[in-house]
């Protein structure tokens, strides 16, 4: 017996040493935590990386309008209780003092929501989701820190915070000519990553700030050039007259304030009125502006990202008319791009629906026309950069 | 020899079926994790060959078991854990212990006419070691964010907490390095025991091949499972301790390691291993080939030296896994050169093989079928090396389909048939009793011809340009237009899983109700089959003194009639 | 031990290879997509290399195999066990024996190993490793920054140097000329990755810590796929990008366009922007 039991006590001993990596204990004060103070966020080792999330989180649901997040969750799950709505499963919880939803996210969720998140996102978006991955390091853009509660791209208008169908469409979408990635990952794992991802607002900021609202999704009305139910629009199946008014429509909203300018400076002149005939414009009216774009700081520091050239750059969310429409409606929040569309179908937003689909095609077809053609495109700055 | 005693049987249940130092129980312990390690990894296989032909659709009846999140369907990093766990499973979990645990334990004490190996103690032990090892790599597919995913190669900074963070991978490495501390017992026993317990005559020059191939395995076993357990030592140190031995100062955390010094650990181990999967299988070819033509075995003494040199050589060879990683020309050169060198010795074994086979008397039993695909399988993998070895194809070909259809065929195929043709050439002696010869001979067609379409599809999708370790070949234009090949070699892969089943309704058949084995039924000359089937266990109930050599069939000296003569029979005249 | 009944085996034999027939027989799944088996015809001046030593490797091994498979099926056929029939005694053990051994190893070995050697070390001497000096003014130099998992290209601009603020930076799109020399350097910020041109047969490890080169000449223009040719996380299977080659005029005109937007888009403030493309040779 005693010939086993020394080998026996070798191995216990061995499993011991791996136990005592055993996550969940070990807090961000472990060993290795804290980087030498002139070393980047980047240079968190992620060693004794915490994996379990001990306590749930109280987050922001939606607002009283629950009608419809009601009926987007399961029938028959809420009951109208006097003014309120109950939750039969005991998730969601209406907070009369502050006159929000909550939604309680049990711990387990969250958990969940953790060790997918160090599995997919945390090489950019880091350990902590402040942006300071380890793979992150001189990305532009940088990856975006969740502690922000700012997203650029979800389609829904700054003022608000996004709602998870937004966001979860977002990542699934991915964004175009940068590292983020259209996941691969089931839809219920993605829901219990982004409950994690929220979870991390700060307290009394983002999702765990009562006075903030949910949105959805920016209005979108149908396109004209599409729309079976108006056939008699004059840009019913003709997408070349919703560009040639977006063209107008671009140049005439000042697009080119950040955006580059696609005509010459005599037709911009004559397209702004009799008032601007002879105004000469900066050398750089056919690039677009390096701007500060307040969504990202990058060691104190707010990063710059330029408006992108349609014909050059690849549009992170704009695969098509409508996707275009909609980041122009919603604007892109913290970056400079406006709300210029209307989350209530009866108010008005700044510019009127239909030029913004005419405008969305323009763009559409700016780059189906002369991304990846350098000799089409060449031929085509060079007779908007003549005189 | 002195000291020759015969030790009353063990008692007790722990002691006769546990923790049994009866070489023959252990062997029989490796056979069923073999079993088990084949098992795994293959299941293994078929969901990552579903998910390649099949990218996204859920895996039929376990898919939900194991993911239900993701309705069934294989995530991107359960299917990386999935590839890094079948190659990891397959290499050290199925093929080591039972063509070196099972076949080596079993064969090589009866073979040299010895009772035991020579040390009993350590031949329990390095069983339970490598147990050990295998529980601790199931139990690293249970922690939060899974199990090893940086491959079977686990190469930095992919596999430091860098890239990987979790405990998956420090399990991973630990439990590689307590198998390989099993290994290494276990070659240390082979060659002490080879070298210390013959039986009186027998000679070097009359060891079974069978026993060659496993002394030079053990050899290797020796040397160089201690690099691959350092290699573990200093990642285990990187992930869980702070250092840097193989993340560079150019990373964050970095403190002037580098992630080559792993390649190069890792491959002076990896590639003696695949010899050492090899070695054995080539050794019980040779036999077999011999046994089942009745003609001696060709060439004995070059046959020897030809492992021998293959073992020598394969210590110089491995930095042919490394071509496109930076290496300076000439170490290019030094590698690419020795490599097709190596390639010598192994084409001399090949010439031997088919001169045992040339006019012989052959019997097609499913162990001498299985014997023979070895030289199919191999010759043919063994081939395809060559466009490896060259550097300026390998560049191309290096982390494509190519190189995986070139090692399974060469590693996977031919140490699994040797492995195989093992089987049922001794598992008369081991259980006494016959497996059926006919399910083994459909087991071998039904395996041999999917398996070799499986593996040269692969040739045909590499060459193609389809890179390795891909979750999903549609989700770019280029290795989009290979699906197709994917479609047609995981079809073939689902046939050659299935037709294991043969074996297993095989074996679970006659190992109670089969035929009852005689001693000696493939009329067989080497020592083992002197011994009653099974033997005691004792072995022998006297050493034998061995006369002649494991080859001398058809030898006109041996009267009676026979074509063959047991090795204690004098040969006449 | 009973011969084997050679009826059946032969039955069984034929079904298997029924079986075997419909297994290889093409895929008749209805395909939008263009099936292939071989990779494009090469893009690159040193490409050809490598289809032409393939194919000699593959009629070499094509040869020894099908010597191999005779020798094999020969015993099969003819030297099967039956009633009457002896095997030949031989140890192959004598001199003769051991000299034809010999003779044949040192024929195999030049007439398969060295043949190919010769071919691979002048490919190598005059193609994959003839690498231009990367101070040449006709050399496009390239720096590749490989990361998890997208593929970050920077060019010298119209200036001709690297690390001036008109540098063209780009992800996952490279854009080069025809019939110029690109010289890579490669690294890596996080884990190794590979960088794969499969039309360009070319292939280089990018390593964190180390700079690795490699050069092409492309001789087509065109869209070319890049892959990622070492495992490097859960996203490696979707780590590809496209090499643009144009021809010469058009490739001017897109560098000058290039550097300008660069230019433009140069922000001098972020210190961190370019953090990892300072490469030291």
């Amino acid at each position: 017996m005693t010939r086993t039991l020394l080998p026996s006590v070798a191995a216990l001993a061995l499993l011991a040493a791996a136990g005592l990596l055993a996550p969940g204990d070990v807090t961000d004060e472990g060993r290795g935590a804290a980087p030498a103070p002139d070393l980047p966020p980047h240079a968190r080792a992620p060693y004794g990386v915490p994996l379990s999330v001990a306590e749930g989180a109280r987050l922001l649901a939606w607002d009283k309008d629950i009608e419809r997040a009601a009926a987007a969750a399961e029938p028959g799950r809420f009951r109208k209780d006097g003014d309120t709505w109950v939750d039969a499963r005991g998730e969601y919880a209406w907070d009369a003092e502050e006159e929000v939803y909550w939604q309680d996210v049990p711990a387990s969720t969250l958990t969940r929501g953790r060790q997918d998140f160090v599995q997919f996102c945390s090489s950019c978006h880091g350990l902590q989701g402040d942006g300071y991955g380890r793979s992150a390091r001189g990305l532009r853009p940088p990856p975006r820190s969740f502690l922000r509660s700012t997203f650029k791209f979800t389609k829904v208008p700054g003022a608000f915070l996004p709602n998870d169908d937004a966001l979860l469409r977002l990542v699934q979408h991915g964004l175009d000519g940068t590292p983020m990635l259209p996941w691969a990952v089931s839809e219920q794992r993605l829901r219990d990553i982004l409950q994690y991802v929220k979870s991390l607002s700060p307290e009394d900021s983002g999702w765990r700030d009562p006075t903030n609202e949910i949105g959805d999704v920016i209005y979108t009305p149908p396109d004209p050039v599409t729309d079976e139910s108006h056939p008699k629009h004059p840009w019913y199946r003709q997408p070349e007259k919703a560009v040639a008014a977006g063209a107008e429509a671009y140049h005439k909203y000042q697009c080119w304030s950040c955006h580059p300018a696609y005509m010459t400076q005599k037709q911009l002149n004559a397209l702004r009125g009799p008032s601007f005939a002879d105004t000469a414009y900066d050398a750089s009216l056919t690039y677009g502006k390096l701007k500060k774009d307040s969504s990202y700081e990058v060691l104190g520091y707010h990063v710059a990202i330029p408006a992108p050239d349609f014909t050059w750059h690849v549009l992170r969310y704009g695969r098509d008319a409508r996707e275009v429409f909609q980041t122009i409606a919603a604007g892109i929040d913290g970056a400079g791009m406006p709300t210029w569309g209307r989350t209530d179908p009866d108010a008005k937003g700044s510019v009127p629906d239909e030029e913004i689909w005419a405008i969305a095609h323009y763009v559409r077809h700016l780059v189906a026309t002369y991304q990846d053609q350098p000799a089409e495109r060449a031929a085509f700055m060079a007779g908007v950069r003549s005189k | 020899m002195s000291g020759d005693q015969i030790h009353p049987v063990p008692t007790g249940f722990l002691r006769r079926h546990v923790f049994s130092t009866d070489h023959k129980v252990i062997a029989r312990q490796f056979m069923w994790v073999g079993f088990l390690g084949l098992f795994l990894g293959g299941v293994m296989a078929m969901m990552i060959r579903w998910q390649l032909a099949h990218p996204g659709e859920p895996f039929p009846l376990l898919g939900m078991l194991f993911w239900p999140s993701s309705g069934g369907a294989i995530p991107p990093d359960a299917y990386n854990t999935l590839f890094t766990m079948h190659g990891t499973i397959m290499i050290f979990v199925g093929l080591t212990p039972l063509l070196i645990g099972a076949w080596g334990n079993f064969c090589i004490p009866l073979m040299i006419g010895a009772r035991d190996m020579i040390f009993p103690t350590l031949n329990m032990l390095s069983f339970w070691t490598l147990f050990l090892g295998v529980g601790v790599a199931v139990y690293s597919l249970f922690v939060p964010l899974g199990a090893a995913e940086g491959g079977w190669t686990a190469y930095p900074t992919l596999s430091s907490n860098i890239g990987t963070p979790g405990d998956g991978e420090t399990l991973w490495a630990i439990s590689i390095f307590l198998i390989g501390a099993s290994s290494i017992m276990g070659g240390i026993n082979y060659i002490t025991t080879i070298v210390r317990l013959r039986a009186p005559g027998m000679t070097w020059g009359r060891l079974p091949l069978t026993v060659w191939g496993l002394f030079f395995t053990s050899v290797l076993n020796v040397l160089f499972l201690p690099v691959i357990g350092s290699a573990m030592i200093l990642m285990v140190l990187d992930r869980v301790f702070g250092t840097s031995f193989y993340i560079p100062a150019t990373m964050a955390q970095g403190g002037g390691g580098d992630p080559i010094l792993y390649q190069h650990l890792f491959w002076i181990f990896g590639h003696p291993e695949v010899y050492i999967l090899i070695l054995p299988a080539w050794g019980i070819v040779g036999d077999l080939l011999s046994f089942f033509s009745r003609k001696p075995a060709f060439g004995y003494r070059v046959t020897v030296g030809a492992l021998a040199a293959v073992t020598i050589l394969s210590a110089v060879v491995y930095g042919h896994h490394m071509f496109t990683t930076g290496l300076t020309a000439m170490l290019g050169e030094s590698f690419m050169l020795l490599t097709f060198i190596i390639s010598v010795p192994g084409e001399i074994l090949f010439f031997n093989w088919l001169h045992t086979l040339w006019r012989g008397d052959l019997r097609l039993t499913s162990a001498m079928l299985f014997s023979m695909g070895v030289i199919f399988v191999f010759g043919l993998g063994g081939l395809t090396g060559i466009y490896l070895a060259t550097i300026s194809t390998d560049i191309y070909l290096h982390d494509t389909y190519f190189v995986v259809g070139h090692f399974h065929l060469t590693m996977a195929a031919s140490s699994l048939f040797g492995a195989f043709a093992g089987c049922y050439f001794w598992y008369p002696k081991l259980y006494g009793r016959m497996l059926d010869e006919r399910l083994g001979k459909l087991h071998f067609w039904a395996t041999f011809l999917p398996l070799t379409f499986v593996f040269c599809a692969m040739f045909f999708s590499g060459y193609g340009g389809m890179p390795r370790r891909y979750f999903d070949h549609t989700d770019n234009p280029y290795t989009n237009e290979l699906q197709w090949i994917n479609e047609l070699t995981s079809t073939a892969a689902f046939i050659l899983g299935a037709a294991q089943l043969l074996f297993v309704v095989n074996v679970l058949k006659t190992i109670r109700s089969g035929a009852k084995a005689p001693q000696n039924p493939w009329e067989v000359g080497t020592l083992e089959w002197t011994a009653a089937s099974p033997p005691p266990h004792h072995n022998f109930d006297t050493i034998p003194v061995v006369l002649t050599g494991p080859h001398e069939f058809s030898n006109p000296a041996i009267r009676g009639g026979k074509d063959w003569i047991y090795q204690t029979e004098p040969l006449s005249g | 031990m009973s011969p084997i009944r050679s009826r059946r085996a032969r039955t069984a034999l034929a079904t298997l290879a029924a079986l075997a027939a419909l297994a290889l027989a093409p895929a008749t799944s209805a395909q939008q997509v263009v099936d292939r088996w071989r990779p494009n015809p090469p893009a690159s001046s040193y490409g050809q290399r490598f289809d032409d030593l393939f194919l000699l490797i593959t009629v070499l091994i094509g040869v020894s195999f099908a010597i191999v498979l005779v020798l094999l099926i020969v015993p099969v056929v003819r030297d099967r066990a039956r009633p009457g029939h002896k095997a030949s005694f031989d140890h192959g053990s004598s001199l003769h024996d051991k000299r034809f051994t010999a003779v044949v190893s040192v024929t195999v070995f030049i007439v398969l190993d060295a043949w190919v050697l010769v071919v691979a070390m002048k490919d190598l001497r005059e193609g994959y490793w003839n690498m231009p000096r990367p101070d040449t003014p006709d050399v496009l130099r390239v720096e590749v920054l490989a990361q998890q998992w997208s593929w970050n290209f920077r060019t010298p601009g119209s200036d001709g140097e690297l690390g001036t603020p008109d540098d063209v930076l780009s992800i996952n799109q490279l854009t080069v000329p025809q019939d110029r020399p690109v010289a890579l350097n490669v690294t890596s910020k996080d884990v190794i990755h590979s960088l794969f041109v499969p039309d360009m047969r070319v292939k280089r490890d990018a390593n964190p810590g180390a700079i690795n080169v490699a050069w092409f000449q492309p001789i087509k223009a065109g869209d070319f796929q890049i892959l990622c040719a070492e495992l490097c996380g859960y996203a490696h299977y979707q780590m590809h990008g496209k090499l643009h080659v144009l021809p010469a005029a058009q490739y001017d005109a897109w560098e000058q366009e290039a550097s300008a937007i660069a230019l433009a888009e140069h922000d001098p403030n972020d210190a961190e922007a370019r953090w990892a493309w300072d490469f030291k040779e």
